[in-house]
């Protein structure tokens, strides 16, 4: 009995984690070894954007940005700030072009980005969350 | 793009966009970016020329029916992050001179202190930001309209200030303070219409104060400015003046541009929730001079329709001194000097006369050609104030004061 209920709980997993895929769902993920376990879209984007460079706790808040033009990235920034990828360009133009800082530090892939944020406690990125597992923390 | 490859390249350094060290890499990172706006521009008013600033020695109408000087300009800025905390900046503008000349200029040059993530310090030659877009009006890719209205936006020329600044950031709440403090000094050339001259305004003992509240998609902004002004190309005119005793004496003493304390109070008011935007700045600059007080605000939004964004502007700058002056009076003076003295007083009344009072209703839109180049295009029609040559420079004879102007502008901002 116990052991049919978990496989058709395992059953029930593989099929959300197989519509998860099919909807490419962007999440923010920090280290596992974070303390940080949730974030509003509304702090989210304030730490993307640079407008703040703490967590709500006051630790320092590293995001990490996939590389310029790839697809999660648009995406990720559509849900969070609600911006264009104009839009963010000309927003990063403006803190660029008048010496007030630079944009996210980038990687190349989800695989790197995971693997850096992962490895550091500070750091916070986003992912599709088919990739996650255990070395990072999704937050809500 | 292709620059910041070169340097990547070139430099062997490490670029922020496409390459990671650790979180607080001890190796020096550059980046070498770039921005730019060819931009052409008509005017139907043909005995004046309408610029974009008052250092421009050209414009649209009179001397180019297109012009292409009025808003083209080329930008190259390096940055360097030498440690965590110490980082510096380097920005070259070329764009048309007081001389007509492309010759460029170092807009920016500063090193920049980061004692916490809040607090910050910047020596050397920095914005100076006392408007909303103000340390961004050359980067025409980040703003919605061709240019900044210039009824307000020329109010204070000066973009840059060569000292020191404080920034300082405090999160209250869900709203976010950042001000500013800023001393130093300025000095930048104009032309003289109608003549090969040019002149130089000295600004010293710059002081701005920069207050702003952010809360989610809004933001409120405070500005103040003040600085010891000298304009040497008066002195010819009201040292004329004082030859003719306490009168002239109390003419030159009321207008004359040494050492003039100049200050500006502005504020603003911004909401920019993603599909659309509405703004409205209002500032008040006080010379105690010739160049009298002025009072100018503007109110523009747009909606943006995916690509494509649509605005509308309304602009107004009115002059809160007086425009004309009765001079010295002729009566009693002798023959050979009422002659001077008319012709002194005529010119006082047209330096007065330049006090600016116009009001512009613009439309237009901006349409994201790529991520990062758009095209505009804007229309503007400018009714300038009864009596005023609004922002108009190198007037010709046969102009009429106080009469009317369409304006059409078509430009493309880039950014790499």
């Amino acid at each position: 009995m116990i052991v049919s209920i978990r496989i058709a709980l395992q059953t029930l997993g593989l099929t959300l984690s197989l519509s998860a895929q099919a909807q490419a769902d962007i999440v923010a993920v920090v280290s596992a070894e974070s303390s940080i376990t949730r974030l509003s879209t509304g702090q989210l984007a304030d730490i993307f954007l640079g407008k703040v460079s703490r967590f709500p706790d006051g630790s320092l808040a590293v995001p990490v940005d996939l590389s310029d033009g790839s697809a999660e990235r648009d995406q990720f920034y559509a849900k969070v700030t609600g911006k264009t990828p104009a839009q963010i360009k000309a927003y990063w133009s403006k803190i660029i072009f008048t010496g007030r800082g630079q944009p996210p530090k980038a990687v190349q892939n989800g695989s790197d980005m995971k693997k850096y944020v992962a490895a550091n406690i500070d750091a916070i990125g986003y992912i599709d969350s088919t990739m996650v597992d255990n070395s990072v923390r999704v937050l809500r | 793009m292709l620059l910041k490859i070169i340097a990547c390249s070139v430099l062997a350094v490490a670029c922020p966009a496409t390459a990671i060290g650790s979180n607080d890499s001890p190796s020096p990172t550059f980046s070498l970016g770039g921005f730019g706006t060819f931009g052409v521009v008509h005017s139907d008013q043909d005995r004046a020329d309408f610029t974009a600033q008052p250092f421009e020695a050209e414009g649209a109408g009179h001397s180019h029916r297109w012009s292409v000087d009025v808003d083209s300009l080329f930008g190259l800025q390096a940055s360097a992050r030498l440690t965590s905390k110490l980082s510096a900046v380097l920005q070259i503008i070329s764009q048309q001179n007081y001389d007509a000349s492309y010759t460029p200029h170092v807009e920016w040059a500063n090193l920049k202190y980061q004692f916490t993530p809040d607090l910050s310090m910047r020596v050397g030659r920095t914005a100076l930001g006392l408007f909303l877009v103000t340390d961004s009006r050359h980067i025409g890719f980040t703003n919605p309209w061709v240019r900044p209205p210039i009824e307000l936006y020329g109010l204070v020329s000066v973009t840059s200030n060569d000292g020191l600044d404080v920034s300082y950031r405090l999160q209250i709440g869900d709203v976010r303070n950042t001000f500013q403090a800023a001393i130093g000094q300025t000095r930048y050339k104009f032309p003289v219409p109608n003549s090969d001259a040019d002149g130089t305004a000295d600004s010293k003992k710059q002081l701005s104060l920069v207050d702003s509240y952010e809360w989610g998609p809004a933001t409120i902004r405070l500005t103040y400015g003040q600085a010891h002004v000298t304009i040497t190309a008066f002195d010819p005119l009201f040292d004329a003046f004082r030859q003719f005793g306490p009168q002239g004496a109390g003419i030159a003493d009321k207008y004359d541009v040494d050492d003039r304390i100049v200050s500006f109070f502005g504020f603003s008011a911004s909401y920019e929730p993603g599909d659309w935007f509405a703004m409205a700045e209002w500032g008040r600059v006080d010379t105690h001079s010739v160049l009298g007080t002025k009072t100018g605000w503007y109110t523009s939004g747009g909606y943006r329709f995916g690509k494509v964004t649509p605005f509308v502007t309304y602009a107004q700058v009115r002059a809160d001194t007086n425009t004309s002056d009765p001079g010295l009076n002729l009566s009693g003076l002798p023959p050979a000097l009422a002659g001077t003295a008319e012709s002194l007083n005529a010119e006082l009344n047209e330096s007065l006369a330049a006090i600016a009072s116009q009001s512009t209703v613009s439309i237009g839109a901006r349409w994201d050609i790529r991520k990062s180049v758009d095209l505009k295009l804007q229309f503007d029609r400018t009714r300038l104030g009864s009596n005023s040559q609004g922002w108009l420079t190198n007037l010709q004879p046969g102009f009429q004061l106080g009469s009317y102007l369409d304006i059409i502008s078509a430009s493309i901002d880039f950014v790499f």
